[in-house]
């Protein structure tokens, strides 16, 4: 939890306080999906949210990007408060949220023309980003004519090419394949090392989060969950994610955080076994 | 040997729509499928015997030809009409009446059902009275709309209006209803605007669903026009087939028939193509 250094508070590129978020059920009544949050994101920080099924972490995420109000706390984005969509931050989606309508071109310079680039500005810009992510030759494609990985690599050029201080991710990987995913882990990794962008990556995956990261916030079991742990991450960069698993730093870290990340888990099991049991009864 | 292959191939060319619909799909071939040409061949030669049966049957007098007129006679009335020239004013006034309805309706549907798929409070407080209007047989308006808007094309464009505007009424607001959560959240983060939203996400995404509803629309808007004229009116197709049926020349009725089953079949094409070029990023269904 110790950081080398507390900046000033407005230099965050992410800050949560105190943030709670209670939903209203169809029957009446409320839940709260996530409870005093506090979340301090410095500008170029890699931080990856862990927790268990339905702890919220998603929730976490849409308040940092505006898409949802937190019924307390504050929301800041470099000491301005989040009111209505964060203009400083991209989203990637863990589905797919490419407009299936628009060519793999229009999707990715999509961001551009609505800021009123021009459309020839933007394709040029675009054609650069296609072919960082390796799909030059699709431009003209439409997602349903790629594959699952080809169409996220669309989503993190539709998500870069605007140029963000912050890149917010629910879980983008999770629908690929072990192989793939790797590959744009190692893709992602390389991106963000060029850039000086604060990323908040969600992931239920321990290894991921750990192998990317500089810091890991654990979630405690929902509902009404909260942060439980954090822990920084110094393996060196850069990293080589296809050997770090092995790396000894790594493994002692995993064990270290899956032993707090293994209590949530069980609780979150215990839960849903009782909610079973008091529906079967 | 012979008999299985053909009755099988009937059975694959339901009537009406879904032949036309499944003819421009054009899916990928199958094995065992019949090739387009060959479709079209059977086709052609389902509606030879089928004409060749009616006029075989009218003529050795099974069935009686004043009801049943001969294809044959049919064909010459078209032709007469056809060659003659008489029946181009009413398929231009019909067609103009369609076009108008279908125009206005179109637009007035689009519009309000945006309005209220985006203003849930409109939604709520108009709710009852559209479902009101649209659960109201139309052709109870047609005697109304004539007192108000006289014996001309404006009549019957009133009448189309109220066929055609519940179809995209009620498809547009369904469609942008329906849209994906991601897709607005996706655009919203990258910067759109309400009308940016608007033009990129939601009258897309309702495209679909107002496309698919495009084809009985259109249909209707027609419908509205030949049941007007029918009812009151001093020209149109519609009016046509009355003044055939009120001298008991059923020849003339089915003629009025054939033209309009023609023009429509056009106009479905002419559909089809825009639908098709519209809707080109989406993936080819497979069944």
């Amino acid at each position: 939890m110790t950081q080398p250094s507390q900046p000033e508070s407005s230099t965050y590129a992410v800050e949560l306080n105190g943030c709670t978020k209670e939903f209203a059920t169809p029957g009446g009544g409320s839940y709260f999906a996530v409870r005093d949050i506090d979340l301090k994101v410095e500008p170029g920080r890699f931080v990856s949210i862990v927790g268990p099924t339905g702890s919220g972490k998603s929730t976490i995420l849409n308040m940092a990007a505006g898409l949802l109000n937190p019924s307390s706390g504050t929301v800041h984005s470099f000491g301005e408060p989040v009111l209505g969509v964060n203009r400083g931050a991209s989203y990637m989606f863990q589905q797919d949220a490419l407009l299936p309508w628009k060519s793999v071109i229009d999707n990715v310079s999509l961001g551009l023309t609505m800021a009123g680039v021009s459309k020839a500005e933007a394709y040029d810009e675009s054609r650069r980003w296609l072919e960082k992510v390796g799909l030059k030759n699709f431009a003209d494609r439409y997602p349903h004519q790629l594959s699952g990985g080809m169409r996220k690599r669309t989503a993190v050029a539709q998500a870069w090419i605007v140029n963000p201080d912050i890149l917010l991710m629910d879980e983008p990987f999770s629908a690929l394949d072990v192989q793939t995913r790797q590959i744009m882990e190692n893709e992602l990794l390389q991106l963000w090392q060029e850039s000086n962008k604060a990323v908040v990556f969600i992931t239920h995956d321990l290894d991921e989060a750990i192998a990317l990261s500089d810091e890991v916030v654990i979630l405690g079991a929902g509902p009404g969950s909260t942060v439980v742990g954090s822990y920084e991450i110094d393996i060196p960069r850069p990293r080589d994610l296809l050997d770090i698993r092995d790396d000894p730093k790594f493994v002692e870290l995993h064990r270290e955080i899956w032993g707090r990340l293994k209590v949530e888990v069980s609780k979150t099991y215990e839960s849903a076994r009782e909610e079973e049991e008091s529906d079967a009864a | 040997m012979t008999v299985a292959p053909v009755s099988k191939k009937t059975q694959r060319f339901p009537l009406g729509k879904e032949r036309s619909q499944a003819a421009v799909q054009r899916p990928r071939r199958k094995r065992g499928e019949a090739s387009n040409f060959s479709i079209r061949m059977g086709q052609l030669a389902l509606a030879v015997i089928v004409l060749g049966a009616w006029e075989m049957l009218g003529r050795i007098g099974v069935i009686d030809p004043f009801f049943f007129p001969l294809p044959s006679d049919i064909l010459m009335t078209v032709w007469l009409w056809v060659s003659s020239g008489f029946v181009f004013p009413h398929l231009w006034i019909t067609l103009q009446e369609s076009i108008l309805a279908f125009l206005t309706g179109a637009a007035a549907g689009l519009v309000l059902g945006f309005l209220l798929a985006r203003v849930r409070f409109l939604e709520r407080l108009l709710d009852p009275f559209l479902q009101m209007f649209n659960a109201l047989p139309r052709v109870v308006l047609a005697p109304i709309f004539l007192l108000w808007f006289g014996l001309g094309i404006w009549s019957k464009v009133a009448f189309g209006f109220t066929l055609v505007f519940f179809i995209v009424f009620f498809n547009t607001l369904e469609g942008v209803k329906s849209v994906d959560r991601v897709l607005v959240d996706n655009a919203r983060m990258l910067g759109a605007s309400e009308k940016q939203l608007l033009r990129h996400v939601f009258i897309p995404s309702a495209l679909t669903w107002i496309f698919s509803s495009l084809h009985i629309s259109v249909g209707f808007a027609i419908t509205g026009a030949v049941v007007g004229e029918y009812l009151g009116a001093s020209a149109g197709v519609g009016y046509a087939i009355a003044q055939a049926q009120g001298v008991f020349d059923t020849k003339g009725v089915f003629a009025g028939m054939f033209i309009l089953m023609f023009v429509v079949l056009i106009i479905d094409l002419l559909v089809n193509r825009l639908e098709r070029h519209l809707l080109r990023w989406r993936p080819v269904r497979s069944s």
